[in-house]
């Protein structure tokens, strides 16, 4: 540790260039991540919301309704179909602003409508279903779910794309910048690079202490990134809990083993960190290789 | 055993260094290779810490061919060697403990409480005991060029090769580093480069002289003859 702090005192401006051009990577690579893993677990989420959720006027006789829902159950094209009422409408509605008071001291259930929840047996269906649902009497909103996953479908995909060509470009000048870096440091010990392979020294012992410090810069850089990511979350928690208001919690699945992402648990940041580090070590090694191989010819 | 067998070295601008050179050196013999500056000394001691490899001819050290390509070998050969450099090498940010102890870390087979035996027993050889916690810059030359020679033989190395080892120092210090390499004859081979004719002509030991790049004469117990 004495060898590895000497020497970025050494070459402060060095050192840190190579800090900070690993920060930005790390950081912006950690919140992309962090992001895509959000947009999908959400993706997921709505995908278990129903396909189809028609919305009927307040004064509409319960008759109707369940007409429509034997007529949409006999059609053979829907998997299920859920009927709320208007009490439930609204027990739901106490359940989800538990911790509003406010909220609940203006709402009754009167003025929340019944609804029918709808799961087609083939997504080709739901535009039929939902065609259906708009000409019934009755029905004030047909929500088609199929419109929200298709947009979130869409933003994913691009921030997926986007995301991709900049982490290329963000490891490029990244390790661009290590090797100079490490380069420059290699030159002011030419003379004792000289004298090790003249004594002996394999091209790993050489390479060591380079490897040291670019690693420990490396995690440096993921440890800082992640905490500013972390402090970033913890203090915009609260606007992002009544941004997901009615959504309790979000999964990713990943081979039967589910990994929840909101709340934040601890899994998932420990495993943000750990991928994290392996990046930031990775470009760390290639870096520091690809400097010294020139010095290591015998 | 270290075998040059119509050696010549050629350098890229066309001069040459070497010229059909021919000699054998047995294991733990003492030689010192004379010569005005030019006459291809270090290019020999070059040619056996396998810097660079001849441009004809074969050179063989215990049996192996230094031509070769195999990287293991050349470490290999590289840590039998102790080498004291003309222009000593001695690392400025490093104590001279440091400097010594890389010899044995390099090679990384001993723990720390064994290397700091061995550094300690090569430092009571060349008369520096007390400045093991010394920088370089704190040094005379006679003193560095001993932490030199320290690191060379620490660890007991089979050869030891010598750069004009006496160079820079004056004849008292010249002869004290001269006693310590007689303190090591018969344990490792000692081939030393030097233009020193009273150092070289007193010691009486195997003289290989050379001059522009050819060996004039090889003799036991010879002596350095400037004509």
């Amino acid at each position: 540790m004495k060898e590895i702090i000497s020497s970025i005192r050494r070459t402060p401006y060095q050192s840190l260039s190579a800090f900070l051009a690993l920060f930005f990577t790390l950081f912006l690579s950690t919140l992309i991540f962090m992001s895509l893993s959000f947009l999908y677990s959400l993706l997921a989420y709505i995908e278990t919301r129903p396909q189809v959720t028609a919305y009927f006027q307040t004064n509409i006789e319960e008759n109707k309704i369940f007409k429509i829902r034997e007529e949409l159950s006999n059609s053979g094209k829907v998997s299920s179909v859920k009927y709320i009422s208007q009490k439930e409408a609204f027990e739901i509605y106490k359940k989800l602003n538990k911790d509003n008071p406010l909220l609940l001291e203006m709402v009754s259930a009167d003025i929340l409508p019944p609804s029918l929840e709808i799961y087609a047996k083939r997504p080709i269906f739901l535009p039929e279903i939902a065609e259906y649902l708009k000409k019934q009497p009755g029905v004030d909103e047909v929500q088609f779910q199929k419109d929200i996953v298709d947009r979130l479908l869409t933003l994913t995909n691009i921030l997926r794309t986007t995301a991709i060509s900049f982490f290329m470009f963000l490891i490029l000048m990244a390790t661009v910048v290590l090797t100079t870096s490490i380069s420059f440091k290699i030159a002011l010990k030419k003379e004792e690079i000289e004298l090790l392979r003249l004594i002996g020294a394999s091209n790993f012992y050489i390479r060591k202490p380079f490897l040291k410090e670019s690693f420990f810069l490396g995690f440096l850089a993921v440890t800082t990134s992640f905490v500013l990511i972390i402090s970033f979350l913890f203090y915009f928690q609260p606007f992002l809990n009544s941004y997901l208001r009615g959504i309790s919690q979000l999964f990713l699945l990943l081979n039967n083993f589910q990994l929840q992402i909101w709340p934040l648990s601890l899994t998932f940041l420990g495993i943000t960190y750990i991928l994290s580090l392996f990046f930031g070590l990775t470009i760390s090694f290639i870096a520091t290789y690809f400097a010294t191989k020139k010095y290591l010819k015998v | 055993m270290i075998i040059f067998d119509n050696v010549i070295k050629k350098f890229p601008l066309g001069n040459f260094a070497l010229n059909e050179v021919s000699f054998e050196i047995n294991d733990n013999e003492f030689v010192f290779l004379v010569g005005p500056s030019g006459a291809g000394k270090t290019t020999i001691l070059k040619l056996i810490l396998r810097e660079f490899i001849p441009t004809a001819g074969i050179i063989k050290i215990d049996d192996w061919e230094i031509s070769s390509k195999n990287f293991k070998k050349i470490l290999s050969l590289r840590r039998k060697i102790g080498v004291v450099f003309q222009d000593f090498k001695i690392l400025n940010d490093k104590t001279v403990f440091e400097n010594i102890a890389l010899s044995l870390k390099v090679i990384g087979l001993l723990p720390s409480n064994k290397i700091k035996e061995e550094v300690k027993k090569a430092l009571e050889l060349v008369n520096l005991p007390d400045k093991e916690k010394v920088f370089p810059l704190q040094l005379s030359a006679g003193e560095l060029q001993r932490v030199a020679i320290a690191r060379a033989i620490v660890g007991e190395r089979e050869i030891l090769l010598a750069d004009e080892p006496t160079g820079n120092l004056d004849p008292k210090t010249s002869w004290e580093i001269m006693k310590i390499f007689k303190k090591l004859e018969g344990k490792r081979t000692i081939i030393i480069a030097s233009h020193n004719v009273d150092i070289v002509n007193s010691m009486q030991k195997r003289v290989l002289q050379l001059r522009k790049g050819e060996l004039i004469k090889d003799i036991k117990k010879g002596k350095y003859e400037l004509s």
